[in-house]
Formats: C-alpha cells, structure tokens, sequence
C-alpha cells in the first residue's frame, strides 16, 4: 500500500487554477522528491495532501486512511513541517515541542524524553531558554522539523526542509531522515534544489502549472542526463541570449 | 507596495523626484480597488459601512443645522462640545476599540529613499482617505452651514463662514493626526517590555478622561429641564474652557470673527496648528521607529525554568495544580500567557480591560452626579456590568487571528473543536476576570452599594458567558486575518474593518441574550436573598450559554477548519 496516495487533486484561486489533477503514489519506505518551480503548487498540492486545504476535487490518502473523510486517523499518522507558517513563536524550543506532543494526547513522560531527544540531536538544547521568535531561519526549520517528528509518525511530508539552512544543519537533517527512512519510514518533501533531490531520493516527482510533468524513481526520471537538465527541459525554462539587459 | 511607489515616482530618466502627497493618496486608493477585486463581500462591507458613515454624518449636519436657530450662545456650546467628542473620538476610539487603518504600511518604505517628514506627509495625506474621514468631514461641515445661517446676514459673515471652514478641516486634521501619533506612539510603548506597563496607565488615564467629559455632558442634559439657564452657564464655563484647548478651539473660530475679535480667533488658530505641527514632529519620529523597529518587534526576553521537563516548561507553576497535561491544559497554558507576551494581544486586553473599568465608574459618576440614587443608578451599574462582562468576552471574537497562520498545528494535529474552544475560553477568563471583579467589588465599594455586589458578579458571570458563547461563534464563522505588522493597532482595511464590525453585533447579541439576567437582576436586584438569587442565576447561565456556545461553534469548527486557517492566514 503506498504511504501517501493522490487522486486527482484540484485547486483553484478565484480564477487561477493553482494545482489542475494531480495523482501521485508515494511507495512506504521511499525518500520522494517533489521538485517544482516557484509557484509550480508543490506548497499547495502537500497542503491539500496533509489536510490543511480543502481540494475543489481529488482525495488524498495516508496508509489507505482518506485524509478528508477520516482526517482523524490520517492526522495521527503524519508528521508535517510547513513552509512559511508561523509557529507559536513566544514559546521556547521545549515548550514548543511540549505543546506540540499535548496537543496530540502523548504522555508526559514520553514528551519530556523525546523533546530532550530530539533537541539534543538537532543541536537545540544550548537554545533551550530562547523563544522561537528569535530563532534563526536555520534554527526554526530544525524545531519545526522535531515538532513534525516528535509523535514518530510513519510519513513525513516536508515542505521546503532545506530553504535556508545552513550546510552544517543540512547536512545534520539529511542523516536523521535517511535513518528515518531506514527505519521503515517514509519521506516526501518539496525542493527547487537538484543536488539535494539527487543526493537523497530513491523517487522523483517534477511538478509545473499545477501538473505532473514527469515522476519514476530517480534514474528513470534522469535517463542517463543531468536532473537539471531533464528538469528545464520539463518546465520549460528560457535561456538568456545575451541581448537583453544591456544597460546594466 | 514599495514598488508601486517607486513606480508612481519614477521617472523616464530613472532619476528620482521625491514623491507628492498625491502618490501616496493614489498608492491607497489603488490598494483599495484591488483589495475589493474578485472579494464581492468585501464591497458589500464597504458599501454598509459607507451608508452607516452617510447616515451618521447627515444626522450631525441637521443637528448643527437646528443649532443655528438658538441663541449664540447654544451654537458656541454645541460647536466646542461636538468638536470636543470629534477630536477625542479620533485620538482614543483606535486606541480602544478599532485600531487604525494601516494600508499603507510604514516598514514597506524602510528601503525606499524617501525623505521622513516628505514620508510622513504622504502617509498623513493617505490616512484622509477613508470613510471615517470623509463622514467626519461631511458632519462637521454642519458647522460651516449652521455658520452661514446664523452670521449670514451680518457684517462679517463672510468672514465668519470662512472661519468655520478653516476650524472644520483644521479640527479634522487634528483629529487625524492625533490618532496616528497616538497609535504608533502606543504601540511602540506596548512593543517594549519594559515600558508596557506605564503604557497601560497612560491608556487608562486618557480613557478616563472619557469620564469627566461624560459626567458634565449628561449633568448638563439632566439638569436641562430642571433650570435651563444654569445649565447652559455651567455648559458654558466649561465650553469656554475647552475652547482654549486644541479640542474644541479650530470648532469655535466662526463665533469669534462674527465678533470680530481677531485675536482671540489667531490665537486659537495658532494653538490649533501649534498642536498639530507638534504631533506631526512626534509621529514622524515613531514612524522611523516603526519602518526599522519591524525585525526588533518580539525582542529577546530568556526564558526561565529550562532544565527541568519540557512539560513542566510549558505549563506555569501557578496553574500546574489546576492543569493537566492534556490537550486542554496545554492550550489553556500557551494562551493564558500569549494574552501577555504577544503585543498585539496585550494592546487589545489592556485596552478592553481599561475601558470595562472606566465604563461602570464613569456612568456610576454620571449617575450619582445627576443626584438620581435610586433605581436609575442601579440600573446605569447592570448596564456598565454587563458591558464589562461583553467586553471580556468579545476579546475571542477573532481568536484565532492573533497568532496568524500558527493555527496550523492544531490543525495537524486534530485537536478536537470543543477542546480547542474552551481552552481558549478558559484562558481568558483566567487573564481577564479576576480584573474585572476587581472593578465590580470597586464601583460598588465607591458608590457605597455593596449590597450591589452579588447582583453584579451574577450579570457579570451572565455576561462574560454569553460573550464567549457569541464570539465563539463568530470567531469560527467569520475570522479575519490580522496584518503582520509592528504596529498591534493596526487593522487592515475595507474587509478586516467590516468584520470587525461583525463584532459590533455580536456585542449587540450577546446583550440580548445576557437580557435575561438583567431582567431578573432588575426584579429580584433589590433584596439581599433576590441579589444572591441573581447571583446563582447568573453563573449558571453563563456557564450554561458558554458551554453551549462552544459546543455548536466546535462542530462548526471542526468541519470548517482549513477555511479558518485560509482566512486567518496574512496575504502577503
């Protein structure tokens, strides 16, 4: 059974169509890449996928729970880091996290240590006083990254993990995913970022206009060629000439 | 927004002039058009509260009108009191109540090369923009016409009616520009931790100064009847009073060029124009403060009590008695202590819990002042009561606005709609009732009533419940986002104004449904078993209304969840 299933998602922004049909079946255990564009609906599609907009059309599933008819069971499921959605920022990383296991009916004991864990681990704990409001960029990726681990949810959907982290964190978040999905976990996150899509995913989806542009695993997507070549060719980027901008 | 203007500014060449206070009224104008583009109930809000503004400023023009046929002195009383309420109104209802309307954003121009007094011109232009400038305007323009009917026949007529019109716009311009220099003065104050405090007295103390002007406005009417002359001399006196003061000075000019006393009528000019020219100068500096103060806005304060448990971290000592570590405790910890740590919240809670206490001693005053004890001054202590009560509640009308997107954890992590709401509800019962029994057992302790007292905790349980039940409701129905902005007074315009007008109805309902309770306080008020009868009436029917309020408004929310998040989200 895939971890994630898509069916058909559609949405649409007062005239603009924002995600036009998307199916997709992310397999349990896979590290899957959703590369796109800005503005391609990769933000929008995981949105509708996780539960957090409603779909004009289409149905998402977690593990065969529908995540709109059974947002419960599919919820308990998942952990979620969005993109550029504030947290509840006058909290520190601690209480942060202690919130975040609460609000999902864990035990205290079992919150106490996984915050200890997972903040050691992410190098969070010397910030232990700080409120998430001063954090870095880098800084709140990773305690949004714990918030969306802290329940061991058998799928991760992240979107954008690597946008403004520094290569230290980066590098830090790569190995506690690929342990993640090592553990039988699996992995779906957004990117416009080819080296680390190549170095990570088994999967590859590439998104623009709201659309499926091509998905396999990742040498079938590369076909013996660059990823980045393939994904210009997909979107349809334009190359400069030379001729434009000649007053700079 | 910031390249819109560099695009108004700009020139062919590409070298800069510096923008006109034109560019930035026609910047406003187009972010209005474009924020009622494809949003049909937003012109719909707009056009309701434009008639409201019709409607409002027709009445003040045929009363001015009328107030022209009485004698000079009448029309003297009326000017400095009508400009009085004109320019206090402008200065404290943002404060209070509604915010400013923050359009034009001061931090989007922190890039742009534009000179601070030419920006804060241009900003000072804009804010004329708007429909309670232009129902202002239109109202107090009564004044020049009740000027031209009253001196138009007379030698300096002319001169007269051209007084009136330099006093209206002036007046206007005062009011404008205190409410800017106000809020942003305020919110800078409110931003910093160190100085909230004394932010919070200073905004009690101009609230309370609602009070006074209150007590002699409804002395003056009570009394009217009894002996009209003496009356309208104390109205007089203290007209004469208010008309050296920037308040009600630029609204009696008319009076004192029919006179011909020229001087006077400079000197109250002078001291109309010195005041603005002052607040323009002091608001121009919090705007700089404002366009850099953005990043700096949440400053750093550690927290304590790391070390132990994360759990232990999250929920206060103060509550870990009464709180469990569940879902409930756990929200009810965050938001019992974001009601402080977060400005935006903090400017609304010390705002409504000031104006609930001004409001009961204010009309205790008026009522004891007009020397009618009795059942009438009863009577003004439930109204102010319940008024307390509303107000506290109301806080949840758009409670899930406050944190912006942040709602989206709950939402990931399913937390039941019932729970969430009254968590919520919880929490600020726990910030703002012990406050506001604090007021009840002080206005009836003041008024030398405290047999009073179990009659008014039973309204204002009754009250309080009824609030939360409302703003529940409408909170999960119609939320709004709040812009993410420096200043906590800002509110965005034409959509976020009009829902927040939804409030006002609300804060009508919830009187409606507390009706109950008055009524009974009214009938059984006056014994001591009645008062305590009340008492227990009340809390059980608050309670009863906010449990039932939170119950239908959870399901709601729990079927329209993602539709919250999407309204409270900022567009960027």
């Amino acid at each position: 059974m895939a971890a994630l299933a898509l069916r058909g998602l559609v949405k649409r922004f007062d005239t603009k169509i924002a995600v036009a049909g998307v199916d997709l079946d992310v397999p349990a255990g896979s590290f899957y890449g959703l590369l796109g564009p800005n503005g391609a609906g990769k933000t929008t599609t995981l949105s509708m996928a996780v539960g957090l907009l409603r779909p004009d059309a289409g149905a998402a599933f977690v593990l065969g729970h529908n995540v709109w008819a059974d947002p419960v069971e599919a919820k308990r499921r998942i952990g979620v880091l969005p993109d550029g959605v504030r947290m509840f920022d006058r909290l520190s990383g601690a209480e942060l996290l202690a919130y975040t296991g609460l609000l999902r009916g864990m035990d205290t004991a079992a919150v106490d240590a996984r915050a200890r864990d997972l903040l050691d681990v992410l190098g969070l704990a010397d910030s232990g006083r700080t409120l998430v409001v001063d954090y870095s960029a880098g800084m709140k990726k990773k305690i949004g990254l714990a918030c969306a681990l802290l329940h061991a949810p058998r799928l991760l959907v992240l979107d954008e993990p690597f946008e403004s982290v520094d290569p230290v964190s980066a590098a830090l978040i790569r190995d506690i995913l690929h342990r993640y999905v090592h553990g039988g976990g699996t992995v779906i996150f957004s990117s416009h970022v080819m080296e680390v899509v190549e170095k990570l995913c088994t999967h590859v989806a590439i998104l623009a206009d709201g659309a499926i542009k091509t998905v396999g695993t990742l040498d079938q997507v590369r076909a013996g060629r660059d990823l980045e070549e393939v994904f210009v060719e997909m979107v349809g980027g334009r190359t400069a000439t030379g001729q434009e901008l000649s007053w700079l | 927004m910031a390249l819109a203007v560099e695009a108004a500014t700009a020139t062919t060449t590409g070298a800069g002039r510096d923008p006109r206070a034109w560019d930035f009224v026609r910047l406003k104008l187009r972010l209005l058009r474009n924020g009622f583009r494809g949003q049909a109930w937003r012109v719909v809000a707009f056009v309701f509260g434009l008639l409201f503004g019709l409607w409002a400023a027709g009445l003040a023009v045929l009363g001015f009108s009328v107030s022209a046929d009485a004698s000079p002195d009448v029309g003297f009383v009326v000017a400095a009191f009508a400009g009085t309420a004109v320019v206090l109104g402008w200065t404290l209802v943002p404060l209070l109540f509604f915010g400013v309307d923050e359009t034009l954003d001061p931090a989007r121009f922190a890039l742009l090369p534009v000179p601070r007094m030419i920006l804060a011109r241009g900003m000072l232009a804009a804010a004329f923009v708007g429909v309670p400038a232009a129902a202002t305007m239109l109202g107090t323009s009564g004044l020049v016409l009740a000027a031209g009917r009253r001196f138009g026949e007379a030698e300096l007529g002319a001169a007269a009616v051209g007084a009136a019109f330099v006093g209206v716009v002036t007046g206007l311009t005062l009011g404008v520009v205190a409410s800017r220099a106000v809020t942003s003065a305020f919110a800078a104050l409110l931003r910093s931790r160190r100085v909230r405090d004394l932010a919070a007295v200073i905004i009690a103390v101009l609230a309370s100064s609602i009070g006074p002007l209150q007590w002699a406005i409804t002395a003056a009417v009570q009394q009217g009847s009894l002996d009209q002359q003496g009356s309208l001399d104390r109205a007089m006196r203290i007209a004469e009073v208010l008309s050296w003061t920037p308040l009600a000075a630029p609204y009696v000019l008319p009076y004192d060029v029919a006179e011909g006393q020229w001087a006077v009528a400079g000197l109250r000019l002078a001291i109309t124009l010195g005041t603005i020219a002052a607040l323009m100068w002091w608001w121009s500096g919090t705007i700089e403060s404002a366009m850099i103060g953005v990043a700096t806005g949440g400053a750093a304060k550690p927290v304590k009590g790391a070390g132990t448990g994360a759990v232990a971290a999250l929920i206060p000592r103060a509550l870990r008695g009464v709180v469990r570590p569940t879902a409930f405790g756990a929200i009810l910890a965050r938001e019992s202590r974001f009601w402080w740590r977060d400005a935006r919240r903090r400017a609304s809670l010390v705002s409504i819990l000031m104006a609930s206490a001004v409001l009961p001693i204010a009309l205790n005053l008026a009522s004891s002042g007009a020397a009618s004890r009795g059942r009438t001054s009863e009577l003004g202590f439930s109204f102010a009561v319940t008024m307390a009560g509303t107000m506290g509640g109301m806080l949840l009308a758009n409670q899930f606005a406050f944190d912006g997107n942040a709602y989206t954890a709950h939402l990931l992590a399913g937390v039941p709609g019932r729970v969430e709401l009254r968590a919520r509800a919880a929490a600020i019962a726990l910030v703002a009732v012990p406050v506001q029994v604090v007021v009840v057992v002080a206005v009836t302790l003041l008024a030398g009533t405290p047999e009073q007292l179990p009659t008014g905790f039973g309204m204002l349980a009754a009250s309080f419940g009824s609030a939360i039940a409302a703003a529940a409701v409408l909170s999960v129905l119609a939320p709004y986002a709040l812009p993410e902005n420096a200043n906590p007074f800002a509110i965005n315009s034409g959509g976020g104004s009009a829902k927040g007008m939804l409030a006002l109805v609300a804060l009508i309902g919830t009187l409606v449904i507390s009706m109950p309770v008055l009524v009974a306080a009214f009938l059984l008020g006056s014994s001591a078993a009645g008062a305590w009868l009340v008492l227990a009436i009340g809390l059980a029917y608050g309670t009863a209304a906010a449990l039932l309020g939170t119950y239908i408004a959870g399901d709601v929310l729990e079927r329209r969840g993602p539709e919250v998040l999407v309204a409270v989200t900022p567009r960027r």
